[in-house]
């Protein structure tokens, strides 16, 4: 047959006996599931063992991308990567964006399945119909900018996904760099691809993408072009990236820290750091830095990053006393290939475990300081997994572990800190969906009106609803909660913040917020229909999402997990001081202090939401019927 | 007699993103398919701190590429006939 919009091609690779072979789609498989983030979830349930070890060779990466990547439909970028991950042992999908998906579609290819494990250091090279596992010994050691600078003056324009030390040395906070630039695969994905020896891969191709019906095509890119391009904040996001939407200089405000606030402000951003805007292919809104320092000890160096917003946030951390620290400190973790998140949460936790005196330097070695070379002593001990910093190399799980009463201290769920406090934030989907995230605490899939910047009124909720393709039946539900003064549920309306989550990112869509505005269920299978040919309806497309996300539960349900790891941190039942405030835990509109009753009943309405049961958390019987899931239990 | 506008474009490389809009354009009109290498736009360099963008021979100046050039690096200018 023939195939626009996808390349109909399946790479296989296999690590252990350099066996390649490429098996192709079929339709009635994308009738089910669709793309980058569907597809994986299938191939991966196809052949997953459960409880097997993340970082052992039997453990599968299987990298995917949508069938609207390739072209240039705007936004359309992602690319997708499901693995059983080492920090939680939950298998999930991880996604990034830059330049590996788009060129990995033009090399044909809309997934690779990575089995196996290496003898040696390899990188993986698929070069059109060029195949071949490199030889990568002399990578080996390099940090990701390195490692990609080295792959770019060998190849030219390619996508590239890279580990760095941390990966190689399987540290369980690790993640890969797409391009050096965009992060892909927090939890671990840099020690899987370590344990496989595997230092990058490398896409690059020259096939082209062509359209099922380019008359419609036309006629839908045309009119998506000419609102993108008439959208009045199109510039001010040019100029400022996602600084515009997080203001970074107002939470250093909130917290006490002026003088730190002033370092994070747009025009400081400008002036003072700003090297270059870059965007995903396609992207007409992009909103990825190149920073520069120019003053200061670290004068020249070059940050490439997902958002100035990364190193900004860092900067939170009291221990971090200027914006150039920040950038350093933040540099030296995208190099290593770390989660900075996840490191600035656990210097913070150390911190406060060393003023209780549960960690001493006697059983750490390390002379406690809160500032910046404390940080990157911490940074280098967790990367080389030296001393301490090897207990921390194997995350949160193993860390509770070793020491008595401290887990429950922790802002983790399932193994994975959060990211979005809720006591500052109030409770919106992106803050609740952390704790029913396969994965463990993420943001990306509780995207909603509930997400930083959105507007807040019942009219722009309904709005949003209808445009996320949430159906009229269940609109009155989103809008009954536990307490009237609550006004949203955000238990139920993560269920479709997750789906719409699942269906952008199946296309191979953005869902950052400056280009999720743009799309809509309906335009989304517009689209799809007019690239592919194949006729699918918006309500199809919607289902092969809630499908992929009750398969990406059964998988996890047979790895153990259940009602009992969708568990609320216990810290955010506290005051959190902040600045001089005191901050509670408290429902989206601020009217109402969330109590454990309060959570669990907002866990109950997001499972009978979805048609799970609310005893175990997990899917009924009746449910993946409905779905046809039921070859997969 | 009706007045023929016609335009140059001035190139500005510094506010290149990389995001390649004017290579998928201009292979999509002139060959029917997204392609960036059958583009007579070509951008190198694209994520680096110098992109490099160059037209080559077969380009026909039909001006696709920077009318989807949202970022400024590809700016039509009116020129006097």
């Amino acid at each position: 047959m023939e195939w626009h919009g996808y390349t109909g091609n399946i790479l296989n690779v296999n690590l252990t006996d350099n066996k390649i072979s490429i098996t192709k789609e079929n339709l009635e498989d994308l009738r089910q599931f669709i793309g980058g983030m569907g597809m994986n979830c299938k191939l991966f349930a196809e052949r997953f063992k459960p409880n097997i070890d993340p970082l052992s060779a039997e453990n599968l990466i299987i990298i995917g991308t949508g069938p609207l990547v390739g072209t240039a439909t705007p936004g359309a970028s992602r690319t997708v990567g499901i693995s059983r991950f080492p920090a939680t042992g939950a298998i999930a999908n991880s996604c990034g964006s830059m330049s590996f998906g788009f060129q990995l579609k033009h090399a044909g290819f809309d997934h690779v399945i990575i089995s196996g494990s290496a003898e040696a250091p390899v990188y993986l090279l698929i070069w059109d119909d060029h195949i071949e596992i490199c030889d990568a010994r002399q990578l080996w050691g390099s940090d990701i900018v390195e490692t990609h600078d080295a792959l770019i003056k060998k190849y030219d324009s390619c996508g590239t996904i890279a580990i760095g030390q941390a990966g190689e040395n399987l540290v369980f906070s690790s993640l890969t760099l797409i391009d050096r630039t965009s992060t892909f695969g927090r939890g671990g994905l840099a020690a899987i691809m370590g344990s496989k020896n595997l230092k990058a891969i490398v896409a690059k191709g020259s096939k082209g993408i062509s359209i099922a019906h380019p008359k419609e095509f036309n006629k839908l890119y045309n009119n998506l072009f000419e609102r993108i391009r008439n959208y009045p904040h199109r510039e001010s996001w040019h100029e400022l990236g996602m600084l515009r939407s997080l203001p970074v200089g107002m939470m250093l405000k909130a917290s006490g820290q002026k003088k730190k606030a002033r370092q994070c402000t747009d025009r400081f951003y400008l002036n003072k750091l700003k090297k270059r805007r870059i965007a995903c292919p396609s992207c007409p809104m992009g909103d990825k830095d190149i920073l520069e320092l120019k003053e200061g000890d670290f004068t020249g160096l070059i940050n490439y990053t997902s958002s100035v917003i990364n190193p900004f946030l860092m900067f939170i951390f009291e221990g971090l006393k200027s914006y150039t620290e920040a950038i350093k400190t933040f540099d030296l973790i995208n190099r290593y290939g770390l989660d900075s998140l996840t490191m600035v949460s656990l210097l913070e936790f150390c911190n406060k475990l060393y003023k209780k005196g549960i960690f001493t330097k006697e059983n750490t070695g390390i002379e406690w300081s809160a500032d910046v070379n404390t940080f990157i002593q911490l940074i280098e001990m967790i990367t080389h997994r030296q001393g301490f910093g090897d207990i921390l190399a194997d995350g949160w799980n193993k860390l509770a572990e070793t020491y008595d009463d401290i887990g429950e201290e922790m802002l983790v769920v399932k193994g994975l800190d959060v990211i979005f406090e809720p006591r500052f934030l109030h409770l919106g989907t992106m803050e609740f969906e952390q704790v029913v995230n396969p994965k463990g605490a993420h943001v990306a899939s509780g995207g909603s009106p509930t997400y930083v910047g959105a507007g807040s009124s019942k009219d722009k909720f309904i709005a949003h609803f209808k445009r996320m393709g949430i159906p009229e039946s269940a609109i009155k539900r989103l809008f009954s909660p536990p307490f009237p003064e609550m006004i949203i549920n955000v238990g139920r309306l993560t269920r479709y913040s997750e789906d719409w989550y699942t269906v952008l990112t199946s296309l191979g869509l953005c869902a950052r917020a400056q280009m999720n505005r743009f799309w809509g269920l309906e335009s989304a299978s517009e689209f799809y229909n007019a690239i592919t040919g194949i006729e699918i309806s918006p309500e199809d497309l919607r289902m092969a999402a809630e499908r992929t996300w009750n398969l990406m539960k059964i998988m996890n349900m047979k790895e153990g997990f259940s009602r009992k790891d969708d568990k609320f941190p216990k810290e955010w039942f506290k005051p959190l001081k902040f600045g001089v405030n005191e901050l509670e835990f408290i429902d989206f509109f601020g009217e109402i202090k969330i109590t454990h009753d309060i959570a669990n009943q907002l866990l109950d309405d997001y499972y009978d939401e979805r048609g799970w049961d609310n005893e175990n958390g997990l899917p009924t019987q009746d449910k993946i019927k409905e779905l046809g899931l039921e070859k997969y239990l | 007699m009706v007045k023929k506008i016609l335009y140059e474009i001035i190139v500005h490389e510094d506010k290149c993103t990389g995001c390649l809009i004017c290579q998928l354009n201009c292979s999509y009109v002139h060959k029917q398919i997204f392609s960036p290498s059958e583009a007579f736009i070509q951008i190198s360099n694209q994520y680096s701190l110098t992109p490099k963008i160059l037209f080559l021979e077969g380009c026909t100046h039909c001006n696709q590429c920077a009318q989807h050039c949202l970022y400024g690096a590809l700016e039509l200018k009116e020129v006097e006939q």
